[in-house]
């Protein structure tokens, strides 16, 4: 299992449209990945459930990743959650 | 008789002016609602003789034309309201092709009447809307300081007693306060946030400084920047030390200026510094404008029209006393009769009488006749609540409730108060009437009056012109009226239950039918203007060109998240369909404004209930489309997914 954390710095956090593009990255590799915020927590293939955590610009969120690929995917998805959010 | 409409809607044109004198058209349920370049160019009473049309009024700068058949609810009397159905949208409809004219919403139609009402009316009606929600406040306050202050001068000694002291601190808080009432109200209205709003209120009435009322004793200044700079009597930087006691505008203004400084912070500071750094510099700036140049300008006017005052009273053959009837509930709306009573104790400490209770009097009087007329001849059940006791209070010369609750904001009958406040005065100073106190008008005024059958008189006079011009010559919106208001709720959920029942498929899939939560032109998700939506990034789905401002569930199933900025809703259905409601683009920088979400997160809902508010004028206002996105998120799960208004 691989974990890290990141602070939000997009001003709008993980709504709508740049949860979306979250989704659809992480849907990319085999591993299932669980964003937690303070104690509420959300697989990030779902959109609903990732959206109702309301992250805002500030939050520093937890990320967990667990799979076979979990290597490879937790560096992609770190690096896209820093290009994006 | 069938009517016809083609020649009803020709012959329209023509009498309103031509096709170039139209600004915007839209109907309700009886009427063709327009707004036109130039009133003048109607010709109301031809207008009235084309066969279908049952009257005609303006109201709010629209023009409105009743259509209707007229053959049936006779019986009704009134003005056959629910008869024009079905007529007057066909009228409608061939307005349209003869004019050239593009279908507007009702809700556009208002926006441009609003917007061609002239600034001075939607300032009143600002006044009024920061002034109604305090109203059960003062109203209480300003009855119970009429009856102790009447209970002081009637009851030898009762002003010298401790049940006195007591009802006296009850009775005047509101008013003693009555800027931080205003800052508060005035903050909802315009936006701001509340308690730096009420922090606005208190600094204006902050112990430290000057009773306004006493502003006749002096007041210490403080010179922020030295002496250095003097325009006239005035130096840059002055700050009065004076209290805003009885003041609303002023207040007004200031709270208006913070609200906009304050939001225009929040989106200019970065958010990690912004709890700080906004308030703090919101309210430091407000109170730096507030105290140098709103505080001197007031003060400066209440000396010149103290000064002005003293003239017109003695202006000859009651000539002077007749303009200050009139122009004395001005002085009450813009605060600056804070000065009055060192006339009055002037003319008492000469040995004379006091002359100018009479006058102050009568125009509060006017004022009172003229708030009963509204409340005997509404037909608005939330009116005739305000005007009775606003009247009342008023009676016993407490004036603000019916002046800013009532008058004002109808205008019309504040401007008859006023008449009747002059014609009363004018009677006032030409049989030399006089008080042998002061502090005390209206019915209480009795008490310290030197002839009580001619001061009677002069109540009766001022009243009673006010009342009787108010009565006649005011005429309520019809809009207000209760029958309407409540025709107009009926109409609207019936509407909504007819959306609800004729709503199209717009997503199908083997997880179940997903139903349009809003009636409009539906376009597939890839023409959603917004490159990430049309992308598919968010599943697969619909755009909606919203018709009505009222989302309905597109299914029965459970509230998964409501956003924090209340534009977007999700929804869980049968079968784990996860729906995205998402109102309008880029709508999320609208921070909720605009938007009033009818269900919180983990609601179960029902195919077709309302859940989400929203208004497209505050959509437009922000620069936004107000395209309504339904898109099944996890439409990838599924895969005989089919979008469109023929989903089914």
């Amino acid at each position: 299992m691989k974990e890290f954390t990141y602070t939000i710095t997009d001003p709008v956090g993980i709504h709508a449209r740049p949860a979306g593009l979250l989704t659809k990255e992480v849907k990319k590799y085999a591993s299932t990945f669980t964003l937690t915020k303070g104690d509420k927590s959300a697989d990030m293939s779902k959109l609903m459930k990732l959206m109702s955590l309301g992250v805002v610009q500030g939050d520093t969120v937890t990320i967990k990743v667990e799979g076979p690929d979990e290597e490879t995917a937790a560096a992609a998805v770190e690096q896209f959650m820093k290009d994006n959010f | 008789m069938a009517l016809d409409y083609r020649k009803c809607a020709e012959e329209l044109v023509p009498l309103l002016g031509g096709k170039e004198n139209l600004i915007s058209a839209a109907h309700c349920a009886t009427r063709l609602r327009l707004v036109v370049a130039d009133n003048s160019k109607i010709d109301q009473k031809a207008i009235e003789n084309v066969e279908g049309v049952k009257g005609t009024f303006q109201s709010n700068g629209q023009f409105q034309i009743i259509i209707g058949t007229g053959t049936t609810f006779q019986s009704n009397g009134q003005f056959q309201i629910i008869i024009g159905t079905g007529t007057v949208n066909k009228v409608y409809d061939e307005f349209l092709a003869v004019t050239g004219l593009t279908a507007a919403s009702k809700d556009d139609v208002k926006a441009a009447a609003a917007a061609k009402a002239p600034v001075w009316r939607r300032m009143l009606k600002t006044v009024g809307d920061v002034f109604v929600p305090i109203l059960p406040a003062i109203v209480a306050s300003g009855l119970m300081m009429g009856i102790v202050e009447a209970l002081g001068h009637a009851i030898p000694g009762f002003s010298d007693s401790d049940w006195y002291g007591f009802l006296d601190l009850v009775s005047n808080t509101a008013f003693t306060f009555l800027p931080v009432i205003v800052a508060i109200s005035a903050a909802r209205v315009f936006g701001g946030n509340l308690f730096l709003g009420a922090v606005i209120g208190l600094m204006m009435v902050h112990p430290s400084l000057t009773n306004g009322w006493n502003a006749a004793d002096g007041y210490d200044v403080w010179y922020l920047f030295g002496h250095g700079l003097k325009i006239g009597s005035y130096t840059f930087g002055q700050v009065n030390q004076l209290g805003y006691q009885g003041h609303v505008i002023p207040v007004i203004i200031a709270v208006y200026f913070m609200s906009k400084l304050e939001k225009w912070l929040h989106k200019h500071v970065p958010e990690i510094i912004d709890l700080f750094v906004t308030p703090l510099t919101t309210v430091f700036v407000t109170a730096l404008l507030t105290f140098m140049i709103i505080g001197p300008i007031f003060s400066t006017a209440e000396t010149y029209v103290l000064t002005g005052a003293k003239w017109l009273i003695t202006a000859g053959y009651g000539i002077g006393a007749a303009a200050m009837g009139a122009i004395y509930p001005i002085t009450v709306v813009m605060g600056l009769h804070h000065m009055y009573n060192v006339i009055e104790a002037g003319m008492l400490a000469e040995g004379g009488l006091n002359i100018w209770m009479p006058l102050a009097s009568a125009a509060n009087f006017a004022q009172f006749g003229a708030c009963l007329a509204v409340g005997v001849k509404t037909k608005n059940a939330k009116r005739r609540s305000v005007a009775i006791p606003s009247a009342l209070s008023a009676s016993l010369g407490i004036t603000e409730p019916a002046i800013f609750g009532v008058n004002l904001r109808l205008y019309k009958p504040f401007v008859f108060g006023m008449i009747g406040g002059a014609v009363g005065a004018l009677f006032g100073s030409l049989s030399g009437l006089g008080a042998t106190a002061y502090g005390v008008t209206g019915i209480p005024g009795l008490l310290t009056i030197d002839n009580i059958p001619v001061y009677l008189v002069l109540l009766a006079i001022s009243g009673g012109i006010a009342f009787a011009l108010t009565f006649f010559f005011w005429h309520e919106d019809p809009e207000d009226n209760d029958k309407y208001l409540e025709e107009k709720a009926a109409n609207e959920e019936k509407a909504l239950k007819e959306e609800a029942e004729h709503a199209p498929v717009i997503i199908s899939s083997s997880a179940g039918k997903i139903y349009a939560p809003v009636s409009g032109k539906i376009v597939p998700y890839t023409e959603i203007p917004d490159a990430t939506f049309a992308a598919g990034t968010l599943g697969e789905g619909v755009g909606i060109e919203p018709d009505t401002e009222i989302i309905l569930a597109p299914y029965d199933g459970t509230i998964s998240s409501v956003a924090e900025t209340k534009h977007a809703i999700g929804i869980t259905g049968e079968n784990d369909q996860e729906v995205l409601i998402h109102v309008g683009i880029d709508t999320v920088q609208m921070n909720g404004d605009g938007f009033t979400p009818l269900v919180k997160e983990d609601d179960q809902v029902k195919k077709g209930q309302p859940i989400l508010r929203f208004s497209k004028e505050k959509i437009a206002k922000a620069g936004h489309s107000d395209m309504v996105c339904v898109l099944l998120t996890n439409s990838d799960d599924y895969e005989d997914v089919k979008i469109g208004a023929d989903a089914e």
